[in-house]
């Protein structure tokens, strides 16, 4: 019989809360070194969008299997479930960094004189209140509706009642909705407006497939780290296999979308537009190359095989290149509309911070496995995840 | 392997596999049936209409159309557009849905990439036609010419001929590698000479080997993986058509995925129509069930959706953007000449799919049935507004037209409907129109009379 | 004309079963004949891995490098047009049709690859042991050579009928 409950140990909260302190040493660091304040709070923005992706595509990966009525995932599911109790912490954080500074900092369309006529026109959407109206209103509705998942959910371990499933597919499809929308306006509150003046349809759509590319690079690693510990001994080489299908597929259609993006906006060569390019060409050419070989190119070139998808010697190693791509990703999204070319860079703020919010995801996520069984034995496709395997 | 006894069977009747090669071959068998007479003759008659407006064309030139100098894009690139999307469905459910191990595709990818290679010859010919010189079609291919001169891989019109002749010859080999196996089913049981030649001939020499299976499953999976990609690539390309210019309401860079979730979404609408009238005819209806029909609706309802979300985030940066063109352009689409149909298209594709949410709704067949058509419908004014409206009314207003079509182009749109039909009447005729051997290997699983309790 | 035994099932559970008993006896099975595709088939025989993916990825990889090289050496060097103010040597305008090249190219060179080697080809008219396995019969076929005897064919029958086949036909 396998081990279904995980138990959270004195390490893995000790190693945690190590990487938090870093993370908490390089705000200071960053402060002490008068790295400025728009460089600080443009990487608190970075990382706390970045894991609250996390934790959303874990919501997303529950709701849309359940959807979907797939059997095989429902091994995985409790991964994402997990995933998904980072989404309220994020949003206090993300609440509390606004209030306290950072909107102001890194946003130009926060100060007044800054404010010109293309900027006037913007106003009745891109002002403060509006703004944290509809920032409250997105972690309301995504934090619920996280709660109301989980909880669905874990009513399967108790009692095996058909109701719960249906329920929770309902669930689902309410996120998969109002997901849908609010991914969209998130991006463009968030990250679109860093660059005030600059839009493109497309662009809730591409942030939206980096961080499910980024997101199913995350389940796979907390998969590794479960099977490292000795638990999830059900997932088998089959299950593996399909995320990494979906690494494989999401990191090519995220390509697909930046190429989109890229090449209409250099096709038609229209300045109000391609500004937003060349900002990046000529100020962040490195992190701008480096962006497309990580996220695409490796993982096409390193996962094609069906035998790469199978294994996680292959698997993590791309799945944490994955990660650290659409990091990277993010990274040229943010900086140069928020910093500059002259003042941005990569050092110890920037990589001590992002460890010391991977330490606190962690420690969220190890956390709520804890408190319910790793897999819901009563989920009517339990045993078609357990008893699994295919052709392809 | 497990199937959870929550899931609904995909094929209803306690079938053997006897009664499946029976079942699905009997449509080909006997005389056609007097529908079938009178199907053909409507399409065949409409087809010869397009072959008159086809004439009229190549005879007058475009003049004989209603296009004039600002809006030189108007219905024939909409049909072909339309066309195009409608294409897609069949190279999405063989491809897309066989990599998301949906097994309900069996049912029904046969005849919907049947339909797919019949609307994307139906799509090919509208560009043709309208370059006037049907004789001169070859320039658009790169050949060493006495020119010296080479075709122009910078336009987006120049990757459409790659990406449709590409899409059609790899959903050609595509279905009919999946072919072979049902081909040698029709052979072996062929009643007469002529016809066991025929097929004989068609089939390759297909012989069921446990080598040539282990290698088609490859084949078809390795296609199904190059497909996946390249039905995106199809109509995002066509999208390019529109998005690489600097026309207002044409250059904007959610066209590529928009355009593509609307391709299949009137594909499968297109499907749906076609099944629907299919299955009752041909007594399938225990192959193409009420749970098929339920899950393609759920297919339109997601790509709807997605589209719907496409139509207001247009809008949204229109206004967004601060630029007064952009703006202009969606306001006068909305409330300007042509705004009863941007009002059809946004019923059609936006709120008449949105009752599919309501189980009973999407489990009923007349209901179904209707709304595909309106999705057809909507999604050829979809077409029709992108192109007309945003053309009409040009950056001087001394340029500003209004379009309306003549008879010939009705008349080459009417032909390519007809064609459509008849080569899909021809189709059923002559070939199985549900994956034979396909259905079989997953009636253990998901038939009727399975007990739920096999391990294998 | 080589002589075969072959022994049909009506169900690829028991076929599945009977492949493996077949073979444990030490008969050697020429083919097995099935209407569709059966699950752990290839692994009970013992085939190989279809290679066909490397033909794939060979052919996707000449498309690929013949498609982006063609544009390439057609815009800077056999007759280079200035469209747009775009260089000549335009990367993003070549992805589009490089895609298609790249697909075209492994997608056909894959399925000629997969005919030929079955020999699976317009006109080909290969024995029909028996015209049921395009429909319910799963064949098992076994050849015979000239060395065979009476007694070693009544043998191969005895071992087919133990590994449950539920008919033998004898194919002179």
């Amino acid at each position: 019989m396998e081990n279904i409950t995980f138990t959270l140990t004195k390490k893995i909260v000790t190693i945690c809360i190590i990487m938090v302190s870093i993370g908490l040493l390089a705000l200071v660091y960053g402060l002490i070194a008068g790295l400025g304040g728009e460089r600080i709070s443009a990487n608190i923005l970075l990382n706390n969008y970045y894991f609250l992706g996390m934790g959303l595509i874990g919501l997303f990966f529950v709701a849309v299997h359940a959807i979907a009525e797939s059997g095989w995932q429902v091994s995985v599911q409790r991964i994402g479930e997990a995933m998904s109790t980072f989404i309220p912490i994020a949003g206090i954080l993300m609440l509390l960094f606004f209030v306290f500074g950072g909107l102001h900092s890194i946003y130009d369309w926060t100060h007044p004189e800054h404010i010109d006529e293309i900027l006037a026109k913007k106003a009745p959407y891109l002002n403060e209140p509006f703004f944290y109206i509809r920032l409250i209103i997105y972690f309301a509705i995504w934090s619920l509706l996280s709660f109301y998942i989980r909880k669905t959910s874990r009513e399967l371990d108790n009692q095996k009642d058909i109701r719960y499933f249906h329920k929770l597919r309902k669930l689902s499809a309410i996120f998969i909705v109002t997901y849908a929308i609010t991914s969209v306006t998130s991006a463009w509150d968030w990250l679109m407006s860093l660059d005030a003046h600059w839009f493109s349809t497309l662009y809730g759509w591409y942030i939206f497939m980096s961080m499910l590319a980024s997101g199913v690079s995350m389940i796979i690693i907390i998969l590794y780290l479960l099977k490292r510990m000795g638990y999830m001994t059900h997932v088998n080489n089959e299950h593996i296999h399909d995320l990494g299908k979906y690494l494989f597929g999401f990191s090519l259609f995220w390509a697909y979308l930046w190429f989109s993006q890229y090449m209409l906006i250099w096709y038609a060569n229209i300045p109000e537009e391609t500004i937003y390019f060349s900002e990046r060409l000529d100020h962040f050419k490195p992190i701008f190359m480096a962006n497309i070989i990580v996220n695409l190119a490796i993982p096409l070139l390193l996962l094609m095989t069906r035998d790469a998808k199978r294994a996680f010697w292959m698997l993590i190693p791309v799945a944490i290149t994955v990660f650290i791509g659409h990091w990277i990703d993010l990274y040229q999204i943010i900086m140069p509309g928020a910093v500059g070319g002259e003042k941005a860079g990569i050092g110890f703020l920037e990589i001590g911070l992002t460890i010391g919010y991977l330490g606190l995801f962690f420690l969220v996520v190890f956390y709520s496995l804890s408190k319910s069984p790793l897999v819901p034995k009563n989920h009517p496709f339990y045993n078609e995840s357990q008893d699994y395997h295919t052709n392809y | 392997m497990y199937v959870s006894p929550i899931r609904e069977p995909l094929i209803k009747g306690n079938k053997d596999y006897s009664q499946v090669t029976k079942d699905i071959l009997a449509p080909m068998a006997g005389k056609p049936g007097k529908y079938w007479y009178i199907g053909i003759a409507l399409a065949g008659t409409a087809a010869l209409f397009g072959g008159w407006a086809t004439f009229v064309t190549l005879f007058t030139g475009i003049g004989s159309w209603g296009t004039n100098k600002t809006v030189g894009w108007a219905w024939d690139i909409t049909n072909f557009v339309w066309w195009v999307g409608i294409g897609h469905a069949g190279t999405f459910i063989s491809a897309i849905l066989l990599l998301f191990r949906q097994k309900w595709r069996t049912s029904i990818n046969r005849s919907a990439e049947a339909m797919t290679l019949i609307a994307v010859m139906c799509a090919g010919f509208f560009p043709l036609i309208h370059m006037g010189r049907l004789f001169l079609g070859f320039f658009i291919f790169p050949y060493p010419n006495t020119r010296a001169l080479w075709v122009n891989f910078n336009s987006p019109l120049l990757w459409d001929v790659f990406a449709i002749s590409t899409y059609f010859a790899v959903s050609l080999i595509f279905w009919y590698v999946g072919l072979i196996p049902d081909i040698g089913t029709v052979r072996d049981k062929a009643t007469t000479k002529i016809r066991k030649a025929i097929y004989g001939f068609l089939s390759f020499g297909w012989t069921g080997s446990a080598t040539h299976w282990a290698r088609h499953e490859t084949v078809s999976l390795i296609l199904a993986g190059l497909a996946a990609p390249l039905v995106l690539s199809v109509h995002t390309i066509v999208s390019f058509d529109f998005a690489t210019s600097v026309i207002p309401g044409w250059h904007t860079t959610i066209f590529p995925p928009y355009f593509v979730s609307g391709a299949v979404f009137s594909g499968f609408a297109m499907v749906l129509t076609l099944l629907i009238i299919t299955r009752k005819a041909l007594n399938l209806e225990q192959y193409i069930t009420i749970n098929h029909i339920e899950s393609m609706n759920k297919i339109i309802i997601l790509t709807g959706s997605i589209v719907g979300i496409a139509y207001m985030t247009e809008f949204f940066i229109a206004w967004y953007s601060g630029n007064e063109y952009e703006m202009f352009t969606f306001t006068n689409r909305a409330f300007g000449p042509y705004a009863w149909a941007y009002w059809i298209m946004m019923t059609c594709n936006v709120i008449t799919p949105q009752l599919f949410w309501f189980k009973k709704i999407r489990t009923n067949v007349l209901i179904t049935f209707i709304i595909s058509i309106f999705v057809n419908i909507g999604m050829w004014f979809e077409r029709f507004v992108i192109v007309v409206s945003s053309l009409h009314r040009d950056y001087l207003p001394s340029s500003w037209a209004m379009y309306s079509p003549t008879i010939v182009e009705v008349g080459l749109y009417v032909g390519t409907l007809g064609l459509f039909f008849t080569l899909f009447l021809l189709f059923i005729r002559a070939f199985p129109v549900i994956a034979i051997a396909e259905v079989k290997s997953v009636l253990k699983s998901s038939g009727e009379n399975n007990n739920h309790t096999e391990h294998e | 004309m080589n002589k075969y035994i072959t022994a049909y099932y009506l169900d690829e559970g028991k076929l599945l079963k009977g492949v493996k008993q077949i073979k444990s006896k030490g008969v050697k099975i020429k083919d097995v004949l099935s209407p569709f595709p059966v699950h752990g088939l290839d692994k009970a025989l013992g085939l190989r891995r279809s290679r066909l993916a490397r033909v794939a990825f060979a052919g996707g990889a000449i498309g690929a490098i013949a498609g982006f090289g063609f544009q390439t050496w057609v815009f800077t060097s056999a007759y280079p047009i200035n469209f747009g103010g775009k260089p000549y040597f335009s990367a993003p305008s070549f992805i589009p049709v490089t895609f298609e090249t790249t697909v075209l190219f492994s997608a056909f060179s894959m399925v000629f690859a997969f005919l030929i080697a079955s020999k699976l080809l317009p006109g080909e008219n290969p024995v029909i042991l028996d015209e049921r396995v395009t429909d319910d019969h799963f064949l098992v076929v076994i050849e015979l050579d000239e060395e065979s005897t009476e007694e070693s064919i009544k043998e191969i029958e005895k071992a087919l009928k133990e590994a449950g086949a539920e008919g033998i036909i004898i194919k002179a």
